[in-house]
C-alpha cells in the first residue's frame, strides 16, 4: 500500500458528504450578525448549533479589551511560553483563573484542545492506568495516547464500570487517574461527579474534570459542575477551554496540586507551541469577568435551556437525560437525521448535524444549543422550525 | 454432557447480545471490516466483554486485534497473567 492510499476512505467520505444537497460539513458563514444570527446562503439565520453559552462574543466590553491589545501589543506573541511568550496579561489572567476556581495553581494553554493534550500527557507516563469514559472528547482520549499510558475505558456515566475497573487494577487503582467530562457536548448530559469523586476516594485514585462545556452553566459561580455537585475539593485537576462560555479561543488547567506548576517544563503541547496572542488574552480576561459578575447571563441561557428542552420533549423527540443548554435528538435512521437538519436549516435555524462515528451510540444526531444571546423569540422560532420538520417528517409524535 | 462454550463463543454471544446485530458471526469476522462498527460500539462491546470475563483490557493490547479470534487470544493471555 502507497504512503497517499489511507486517504482512499476519506476521498469516499467526502464525495458522499458533497453529494448531499447540503454539506453538513461545509457550511460557510458569509457574515456574522450577533451572537445569535448569522447570514448563510443568503439567509438570516438563527444559530441554534453554537458554543457561544453565555452569548459573549459581542460583548462591548471585550472586544474594546482586544482592540485595545492589538494596538498596544500587536497581533502574535511569536513565541513560546517559554521562551519570548509570556507577557504580563498571561500570567494575570493565571491568576484570575487561580482566583476564580479558589485554586493555587492555573496554566493557560494556547487552545482547550491542548489544554487536554497538555495536561494529559505530562500527568501521565508509560505504566500509569488511566480511566477514560467512553465518550469522552477526543482530545482527552489523544493526551491519553500522547502519554503512552495504559487506557481502561468505562462506561459512560457508569460509576459501577468505573468502580469495576479500578477493583480489577489492584494496587494500580491508587495511582490511577479518572478522567471524566462534567457536561457532555453532544447530548447534553451531566457527569455523576459526586458518585465518581466517592469512587476516587474509596481507591485513592486522581480525578481529571473537563468542564469545557460545564464553565459558566453549573454551580453557584460558574465554576462547572464540580461545583454545583460540591466536590471541588476532590478534583485534582480540572481543565477547561475559552472558546465556549468565554467567547475566545485557549484553555486552561487549574488544581490544588503544586505539581501543575511543574507541568511547564514537562507538558510538550504548553512548551512547543507559541502562546496565545494578546487581543486574545484581553478578550478572555473581559469575559471572564462577565461571567463573575454577571449572574444573570446564567440565568438567561438556563431559562431558554428548559423553554427549548420542554418544548422538543413535548414534541415526542427521542432527547438527552439531562436539561441543559445542548440539547441532543436522537435519530434512528441517518436519513431522517439529515432531512430534519436540512429542513431547520431551510427554515433559517443552524444546528448541528452529528453522524457517525462522531455520534455517542453509533447512531446519528441533532444537537441544538441555546445561549444567554437568544431572545424568548429566537427560541420561539427554533421550536417552530421543529415542530414544521417534524409534522412535515412524521417524526417525534407525529411518527406513524 | 455439557461442553463449556470457548472463549470465541462466549465473545460470539455478547456481541450478539451488546449489539442486537443478526448478522452471521463466526471467530474469523472481522469487528470493524466485516460488522462496520464504529469506533463507539467497539468501546461499548470491549466494556461489556471486560465486565463479563472480569478483566481489565488496556487499549494498547488491542492494537492488532481484528478479528473475534484474535480477541479471544488477548483474554486468553489476560485471564493466565
Amino acid at each position: 500500500m502507497g504512503l497517499l492510499d489511507k486517504f482512499e476512505a476519506a476521498r469516499r467520505t467526502r464525495d458522499t458528504l458533497t453529494a448531499l444537497p447540503l454539506n453538513p460539513t461545509d457550511v460557510v458563514i458569509d457574515e456574522v450578525l450577533s451572537a445569535s444570527e448569522a447570514m448563510i446562503h443568503g439567509r438570516r439565520t438563527i444559530m441554534a448549533g453554537t458554543n457561544n453559552y453565555l452569548g459573549l462574543t459581542f460583548d462591548p466590553a471585550a472586544i474594546a479589551a482586544g482592540q485595545l491589545a492589538l494596538a498596544d501589543s500587536g497581533t502574535g506573541t511569536t513565541g513560546s511560553r517559554m521562551a519570548n511568550g509570556t507577557y504580563r496579561d498571561h500570567l494575570a489572567l493565571e491568576a484570575e483563573l487561580a482566583a476564580f476556581f479558589a485554586t493555587p495553581y492555573a496554566m493557560v494553554f494556547s487552545t482547550g484542545y491542548a489544554a487536554n493534550l497538555g495536561a494529559l500527557a505530562a500527568l501521565l507516563a508509560p505504566g500509569d492506568a488511566v480511566l477514560l469514559d467512553s465518550e469522552a472528547h477526543a482530545s482527552l482520549f489523544d493526551g491519553c495516547r500522547l502519554s503512552g499510558a495504559d487506557i481502561f475505558r468505562f462506561k459512560h456515566n457508569d460509576v459501577d464500570s468505573l468502580a469495576n475497573r479500578l477493583r480489577r487494577l489492584g494496587e494500580r487503582a491508587s495511582s490511577a487517574l479518572i478522567v471524566a467530562e462534567g457536561l457532555y457536548s453532544i447530548r447534553g448530559d451531566c457527569a455523576p461527579l459526586a458518585e465518581f469523586a466517592r469512587v476516587k476516594r474509596e481507591f485513592g485514585a486522581c480525578l481529571l474534570v473537563d468542564e469545557a462545556h460545564s464553565l459558566g452553566l453549573y454551580g453557584a459561580h460558574g465554576r462547572g459542575l464540580a461545583e454545583q455537585q460540591g466536590v471541588e475539593a476532590d478534583v485534582d485537576f480540572i481543565v477547561g477551554t475559552f472558546s465556549k462560555s468565554l467567547g475566545s479561543i485557549g484553555g486552561f488547567c487549574v488544581s490544588h496540586r503544586a505539581e501543575l506548576a511543574l507541568f511547564r517544563y514537562t507538558s510538550r503541547p504548553y512548551i512547543f507551541t507559541a502562546s496565545p496572542c494578546p487581543s486574545v488574552i484581553a478578550t478572555t480576561r473581559v469575559a471572564l469577568q462577565q461571567l463573575r459578575t454577571r449572574p444573570e447571563l446564567r440565568e438567561r441561557v438556563w431559562a431558554n435551556a428548559h423553554h427549548l428542552y420542554a418544548a422538543l420533549a413535548a414534541l415526542g423527540l427521542d432527547l438527552g437525560p439531562d436539561v441543559s443548554p445542548v440539547v441532543g435528538i436522537s435519530f434512528q435512521e441517518r436519513e431522517t437525521a439529515f432531512a430534519c437538519w436540512q429542513g431547520l436549516f431551510n427554515a433559517g435555524v443552524y444546528t448541528n448535524l452529528i453522524l457517525p462515528p462522531a455520534a455517542p451510540d453509533g447512531g446519528s444526531l441533532i444537537r441544538c444549543s441555546v445561549t444567554a444571546a437568544h431572545s424568548r423569540s429566537q427560541v420561539d422560532a427554533i421550536i417552530s422550525a421543529f415542530t414544521d420538520v417534524c409534522r412535515d417528517l412524521r417524526v417525534g409524535r407525529h411518527a406513524a | 454432557m455439557s461442553i463449556e462454550p470457548t472463549v470465541e463463543d462466549r465473545l460470539i454471544a455478547l456481541l450478539r447480545k451488546t449489539l442486537g446485530t443478526e448478522t452471521a458471526l463466526s471467530p474469523a469476522t472481522n469487528l470493524v471490516g466485516d460488522l462496520g462498527l464504529e469506533s463507539i460500539q467497539v468501546i461499548e462491546y470491549l466494556c461489556e466483554v471486560e465486565d463479563h470475563f472480569d478483566l481489565a483490557i488496556d487499549e494498547g493490547t488491542l492494537a492488532d486485534v481484528q478479528t473475534i479470534s484474535d480477541l479471544a487470544i488477548v483474554i486468553r493471555k489476560l485471564q493466565r497473567s
